[in-house]
């Protein structure tokens, strides 16, 4: 998607005013949707008293010990390791059974297929609400309530039909002439798909990863339902819980914000294209 | 090429034509790559949706006491919950409202780019940063901005003299839903205006070129051409995004908590609330509520998909 080399129309001034207005409306908006987060870098630098003093202004001194603090005192290093090892593990289980099971769909046919994908998909459709209720009793009795396991699973399933969906489509693409080559070769099942589908389909897991990476870093539903003491909560809860607790201290919050913010931002600069064609990968046809 | 053996020979050398296609694989190849998925989904998708259909038809106290009771919870529901019927109410405006903004408002923004502006990839790429935040973070940063004293909405309008509009946005029930619902458009313009773009590149060009040459309004254009052909990708992202605002809960827990008076209470925020917040401890009744509204999601998934005929395209 990138953009095409549109009619420019900087050669003619004529048609440059008449356009002001859409500029205009375009610079507005790029305020309005990136404004509030050079807002928020700016309040995670200064102290709460400065910020009640003039809400908007600069730093008179940047105040980076607030990340420190932030991270140790305010326990927001505890919830940002604990999001780091759900997320990291989550997607990774997802990205390899995800793939499994979409390579099975794509590539074999046997009995039970199309039970199969039904099974798997049919989790496109089921909102978290329906199974949340019934998934804390059941990790109260697995005894997995209140642990980041628990969390991990239950992403892992929550998860896997997107994952599956997005897999599978890319896969199906993959010439067959390449499976029936490798199979004349004597590459065995597992072969075919360690050596061939995964090495093809990276781009597509790549999507996956950017997508489920994106998704879980963000989740709160499941966490604030299934975690509850303080060492086990992801960065989501984390703040939820500084934001009742320090509802005033608006500076430190925002610091936490913006830990929370950071690693979104840093894989954005690096990676802008493949997390915006992850994010949309579900809808575009 | 002497090696000309017994016919049974050369027969056992060329191994059976099922191994040799690609197309099959034996039953230990499916069992490894689709056992873990299997037992993860059996354990913890399909046991706790058919668990919350039992619960919805029982009252489910702590420590496993648990009483069956028919329909009578569906009965409660239906018949005496004011709340239920205010979150219902609330969550159908929201999904309505928001759904229709956020499709005419991505629209707008993918022509704007589409119409040859300067420093497109730079554009589009601030305006689909919301989309990759957390609602925790995109809720408190709005919170602030509809602070009564210090926050942003009202220090604008103070400073355009207009402090008579001034409103606690939140703390005000004839407000909140309307200012939750401004937060998650914003949230979610990005998203399809991302989409919107590629649609709109996608166009053939002669079609436009053609329209150009018939000097053809940009307005006319609009109606006529674009619209019509970007029809598939309307459809697609309405009922997409229909579909996720039924289930809205994060946002509004974090801004509003569902507060002031059901003003912003959702049907999702309500079976959370029945859940754990109440002191009714009782599981059974909220599982009903969320089987009822699975039910009526599906019926609407079902309903759009058959009247589209888009089959296979629908999801979260």
């Amino acid at each position: 998607m990138i953009a095409p080399a549109a009619k420019s129309p900087a050669h003619n001034w004529a048609a440059h005013l008449r356009r002001s207005p859409l500029l205009a409306f375009m610079l507005i908006y790029t305020v309005i949707s990136g404004g509030p987060f050079l807002w928020v870098a700016v309040m995670s630098l200064r102290t709460t008293p400065e910020i009640f003093a003039s809400p908007y202004a600069l730093p008179s001194r940047v105040h980076w010990e607030k990340f420190v603090e932030a991270w140790t005192k305010s326990n927001y290093g505890t919830y940002f390791w604990n999001s780091t090892i759900v997320v990291v593990t989550a997607v990774a289980l997802l990205t390899i059974i995800g793939a499994m099971v979409a390579h099975c769909l794509a590539r074999y046919r046997f009995r039970g297929n199309r039970l199969v994908r039904f099974v798997i998909l049919s989790g496109l459709i089921l909102p978290p609400q329906l199974m949340i209720l019934s998934l804390f009793q059941i990790l109260l009795e697995y005894r997995l309530y209140n642990t980041l396991t628990g969390l991990i699973i239950v992403y892992v399933a929550g998860h896997l039909a997107i994952t599956v969906y997005i897999l599978e489509g890319f896969f199906a693409q993959i010439p067959q002439d390449l499976f029936d080559a490798a199979r004349l070769d004597g590459y065995s099942d597992l072969e075919i798909f360690w050596r061939i589908t995964l090495p093809i389909g990276v781009p597509a897991l790549f999507t996956t990863v950017t997508l489920n990476f994106i998704i879980l870093w963000n989740e709160f539903l499941y966490a604030v339902v299934l975690l509850t003491e303080d060492d086990k909560r992801t960065l989501p809860l984390g703040i939820m819980h500084f934001m009742g607790s320090h509802q005033l201290d608006v500076g430190m919050l925002a610091t936490g914000l913006m830990i929370a913010i950071g690693p979104v931002i840093l894989l954005y600069a690096l990676f802008s294209e493949t997390m915006i064609k992850g994010m949309t990968a579900g809808a575009v046809r | 090429m002497t090696n000309f053996g017994p016919f049974w020979r050369t027969a056992r050398q060329s191994p059976p034509p099922s191994a040799l296609d690609a197309r099959r694989a034996s039953r230990t190849t499916l069992i490894v790559l689709l056992g873990p998925a299997l037992v993860i989904y059996a354990a913890f998708m399909i046991y706790p949706v058919l668990r919350t259909f039992w619960n919805s038809v029982h009252v489910i106290k702590p420590h496993n006491v648990e009483a069956f009771v028919g329909l009578a919870n569906f009965k409660e529901l239906l018949g005496n919950d004011f709340i239920f019927w205010k979150a219902v109410g609330n969550t159908a405006i929201f999904a309505i409202v928001a759904t229709i903004a956020d499709v005419l408002g991505g629209l707008l923004l993918a022509l704007a780019l589409f119409s040859g502006a300067p420093f497109v990839r730079t554009l589009r790429l601030i305006w689909f940063t919301p989309v990759l935040m957390s609602y925790v973070v995109v809720g408190v940063i709005w919170v602030w901005i509809y602070d009564y004293d210090w926050g942003l909405a009202n220090v604008i309008l103070r400073s355009l003299g207009l402090g008579s509009l001034e409103q606690s946005w939140l703390g005000d029930p004839r407000t909140a839903l309307w200012s939750v619902m401004v937060t998650h458009i914003w949230k979610w313009l990005g998203f399809n205006m991302i989409i919107f773009l590629a649609a709109l590149y996608a166009l053939p060009g002669d079609v436009l070129g053609a329209a150009e040459l018939d000097n053809c309004g940009w307005f006319a254009k609009l109606v006529h051409i674009i619209i019509p052909m970007l029809r598939p990708t309307i459809v697609n992202l309405t009922v997409l995004s229909f579909i996720g605002k039924m289930m809205i809960f994060d946002l509004v827990w974090i801004m509003t908590g569902g507060g002031p008076l059901w003003s912003t209470e959702t049907v999702s925020t309500y079976v959370y609330k029945r859940a754990f917040d109440w002191n009714t401890f009782d599981l059974g009744y909220p599982s009903a509520i969320a089987v009822l509204w699975f039910l009526i999601i599906l019926a609407f998934i079902v309903a759009l998909t058959r009247l589209l005929r888009q089959r296979d395209r629908l999801e979260f």
